[in-house]
């Protein structure tokens, strides 16, 4: 169970990734966000900004055409 | 993670051109680039204060797209990157010469001064430059 969940359903790129910094700067580091999503570009999206930001991408899956992120704030 | 910086020279105010502009800063800026973004030419009309989105975008098919979709405006990605990263916006000297304007007469808030373009392709010389 995260600490927080963000829902980014029906937002288009790049909303799902602002909204997500946005709330990774009000978790503590350790701390984990969910995101759910329904732009599929944000797949790789996500990918590449937690490599970028140094962030922990825990999990990433689909189910219902909506994708879900487990981000775990590690920077 | 090191990463160059993304230097982008706006000069076009079409509004798809805004609008990806708009995008590559917020998104470069969220994942911790360093990002400078030179506006200047027609594009700095978009940046006019206080002035409708029917007035400030135009542009051709994907324009009138954007807006019957409602994508996110171009100027709140702007505010959205300079708040949650390292975004800089830059007013080019001689678009606000020509037009007789100062920084006042943009939107506020939006831009870190006014600069020449030698100063910024001087700046650009380490960094990824994206010219639209």
């Amino acid at each position: 169970m995260a600490d927080q969940i963000l829902d980014a359903k029906g937002l288009s790129c790049p909303l799902p990734i602002l909204r997500t910094k946005k709330a990774l700067k009000d978790l503590p580091t350790g701390g984990t966000l969910q995101v759910l999503a329904t732009d599929p570009g944000a797949v790789k999206d996500f990918e590449a900004f937690c490599r970028t930001t140094g962030n922990q991408l825990m999990e990433s899956k689909v189910e219902d055409k909506v994708y879900s992120f487990l981000i775990k704030r590690t920077a | 993670m090191s990463t160059s910086p993304l230097y982008i020279l706006l000069c076009s105010g079409e509004h798809e051109k805004l609008q990806m502009a708009a995008m590559m800063a917020s998104v470069g800026a969220v994942s911790e680039r360093p990002v400078e973004v030179f506006v200047s030419m027609n594009a700095i009309f978009a940046f006019a204060r206080g002035i409708e989105p029917a007035v400030r975008y135009h542009g051709g098919a994907f324009s009138r797209l954007l807006t019957e979709k409602r994508a996110p405006d171009a100027i709140a990605l702007f505010r959205q990157g300079k708040e949650l990263g390292d975004l800089k916006l830059w007013a080019c000297s001689m678009a606000l010469d020509v037009q007789g304007w100062d920084i006042d007469r943009l939107e506020d808030g939006l831009f870190d001064g006014a600069l020449g373009l030698t100063k910024f392709l001087s700046d650009a010389e380490g960094g990824q430059f994206v010219t639209l």
